[in-house]
């Protein structure tokens, strides 16, 4: 892959508009030189989308996605807190398209890996020379007794951000002062790993002004938890006592709940609450269990330089769903292992060599408003798996000044608008 | 690839620091893309984090190297500095420097702007950082201010100013430069290097 800059990009788009193909930013050829279909435009598919294109315009892209838009996932713990709208985390498709990617609004049904084609819902089927599915997770329904689908409407899960977001809002809008709020954390790997843990400081940071005899407790499936002693100092620094973490060696692991009481059951306990926001345990999204690209885990395996299933030649799978050695379930990783994938896919249309991978990993939390704190990581492929370097990365310092805390919150909210910009337009 | 360097330690005994930067040759693009998720695509940040589109391979190489010894203090940087080679980040910095200087248009305040204007004259910062943020001659040291994030302005200057932070040595001129400025002087030189957008700046 040769160095790619923006100049021989637009230089490539003139030529196009001279040979009198005005109006289409890109125009395919007769024939590409190959044929993508990406499945899922969530964090993961759509920096696969962009990124191949920009690697080849020669390439045709088609990303199929069931949703007419994307709702990110992170910052969502700020419309809980009242700091942000839905809509503002609400992403079209159009900058996809405008970088010539083909935009499909369906769902995929089916992944023939022999034939090389996916069929849809709606009954139509794509061929594909290369396939990236990026489905990212679905939830092990069956794991926390009595919550099934319908419990949701009940005690959401609020880890697909939408509806489910502005349920747990509603409900925690509606609990009355003194109230208690019980999240349950599930166990590893899942979907960003401190996500929990912030939503449980961006609820106390609305309780706080609203409802201060409010309590908020975290009922875990694990004795360890990302940025722990960070989320720990802050929780305390801004919101007192109110924020309880229960590990799974206190009894914290939630085995069941009664969705109408607002009960959850511990093996030695039970809890009442107000609100129960259950995070159920996690697994990659339906398709990949149901195309055959998961293992016994769960999740897929691939080759960690490449991101191409080891158990499909040719369909490659990035993001959540896929076991990615070090890196952790988040945005920023699927946006990294989507780059290392498209320039793999790139090189081998080429028949050039497949360049040596480089992975990254930046992931912020906020405590309060003016208080960030984040994990980084940079990672090579060492031994055939994906490996932090060592001595660098970690998370922000425990020691650190209010400015140090509202300049990691400036940047958390910074990284947010440049991956969007990174990835849908 | 395996590069070997030879440091000279504080006793004064020769330590041989191996890095291994990965089994193949440096991707540039590859290397250089990692830095997207914060910095934009190609560098060219959406705010506040800087844009490093177009910044000079000199400046940019010195500053990642600074970050990774801890020379330049940030909150982040230095933890993902570490994680790249000598190599990688030569790379990148000839990847960032070979894109255009790419800025955003940002809401800025008129009259906190003049009281910029005003205090980038009075400082005599155009000696070094010519009349409008950018310097008169490309120089390797010195990246252009104009239309760069006021956010990621001010974060710099309130390390200069402060005698606890650290800075690089090329940057002590800056520390001597700054004494004296107050959080709203530093806010008003902000604005009015955001609001100094560069002539063409997206059609280069």
């Amino acid at each position: 892959m040769s160095d790619f800059n923006r100049r021989q990009f637009i230089k490539l788009v003139g030529g196009i508009t001279a040979a009198g193909l005005s109006g289409l930013a890109f125009a395919l050829p007769a024939k590409p030189k190959a044929r993508v279909v990406v499945v899922g435009g969530g964090y993961g598919g759509a920096t696969a989308a962009k990124y191949l294109r920009l690697f080849d315009p020669g390439v045709q892209v088609t990303l199929i996605e069931k949703a007419r838009q994307y709702v990110s996932c992170a910052l969502s713990n700020e419309v809980l807190a009242g700091d942000r709208t839905l809509e503002s985390l609400t992403i079209g498709f159009d900058g996809l398209a405008r970088h010539g990617v083909q935009v499909v609004h369906d769902e995929v049904t089916d992944i023939d890996a022999v034939k090389k084609q996916v069929k849809t819902k709606q009954g139509k089927s794509f061929a594909y020379d290369y396939l990236v599915v990026s489905p990212g997770v679905t939830f092990r329904w069956g794991d926390i007794e009595g919550y099934d689908e319908d419990a949701t409407e009940l005690m959401p899960h609020a880890w697909d951000a939408g509806p489910q977001t502005l349920l747990l809002k509603k409900q925690i809008r509606a609990m009355p002062d003194g109230g208690t709020l019980i999240i349950t954390a599930p166990p590893s790997p899942y979907r960003c790993p401190p996500g929990p843990y912030e939503r449980a400081a961006q609820v106390a940071h609305y309780l706080k002004a609203h409802k201060p005899k409010c309590k908020v407790l975290i009922m875990d499936a694990k004795s360890v938890f990302s940025k722990q002693t960070l989320f720990e100092q802050g929780w305390k620094q801004h919101y007192g006592d109110m924020i309880t973490w229960v590990s799974s060696a206190d009894d914290g692991q939630v085995f069941g709940v009664e969705p109408e009481n607002g009960v959850v059951l511990t093996e030695f306990d039970e809890h009442k609450a107000d609100v129960v926001n259950v995070i159920p345990a996690q697994k990659a999204g339906p398709i990949a269990e149901r195309s055959g690209l998961s293992d016994e885990s769960g999740w897929c395996p691939v080759d960690q330089r490449t991101f191409e299933s080891t158990l499909h030649k040719g369909v490659f799978v990035i993001g959540d769903a896929c076991i990615a050695g070090a890196m952790p379930k988040s945005a920023y990783a699927a946006n990294s292992q989507a780059k290392v994938c498209a320039a793999m896919i790139a090189a081998r249309v080429n028949g050039q060599a497949e360049p040596e991978p480089s992975y990254v990993n930046t992931c912020y939390s906020l405590i309060a408003p003016d208080h960030g704190i984040s994990v980084a990581a940079v990672y090579r492929l060492k031994d055939g798996t994906i490996q932090s370097v060592q001595d660098s990365g970690g998370v922000s310092p425990t020691e650190a000044t209010p400015q140090q805390r509202a300049r990691e919150a400036l940047y958390a909210h910074s990284w947010f608008r440049n991956i969007v910009g990174d990835i849908w337009t | 690839m395996i590069t070997i360097r030879i440091a000279v330690g504080l006793l004064g005994c020769a330590l041989i620091v191996t890095e291994t930067a990965g089994a193949g040759p440096v991707d540039p693009a590859m290397v250089s893309h990692t830095c997207a998720g914060c910095h934009g695509t190609l560098g060219a940040s959406l705010g506040d984090a800087p844009v490093i589109a177009g910044l000079p391979e000199q400046y940019f190489l010195e500053t990642m190297l600074n970050y990774k010894t801890g020379s330049r203090y940030s909150t982040i940087m230095g933890r993902l500095a570490k994680g790249y080679s000598q190599a990688e980040i030569e790379a990148m910095a000839r990847f960032f420097a070979a894109q255009p200087w790419t800025t955003q248009p940002q809401q800025t305040d008129p009259a906190q702007v003049e009281r910029g204007k005003e205090l980038h004259t009075s400082r005599a910062c155009a000696a070094c950082h010519g009349p409008d943020g950018t310097p008169s001659a490309p120089n390797p040291a010195i990246p252009s201010l104009s239309g760069q994030f006021a956010e990621y302005l001010v974060t710099q200057l309130e390390d200069y100013r402060d005698p606890g932070t650290a800075i690089p040595p090329a940057a002590l001129p800056m520390r001597a430069m700054v004494q004296g400025l107050t959080d709203k002087d530093f806010r008003a030189l902000g604005q009015f290097y955001a609001s100094q957008q560069p002539p063409a700046a997206n059609e280069q």
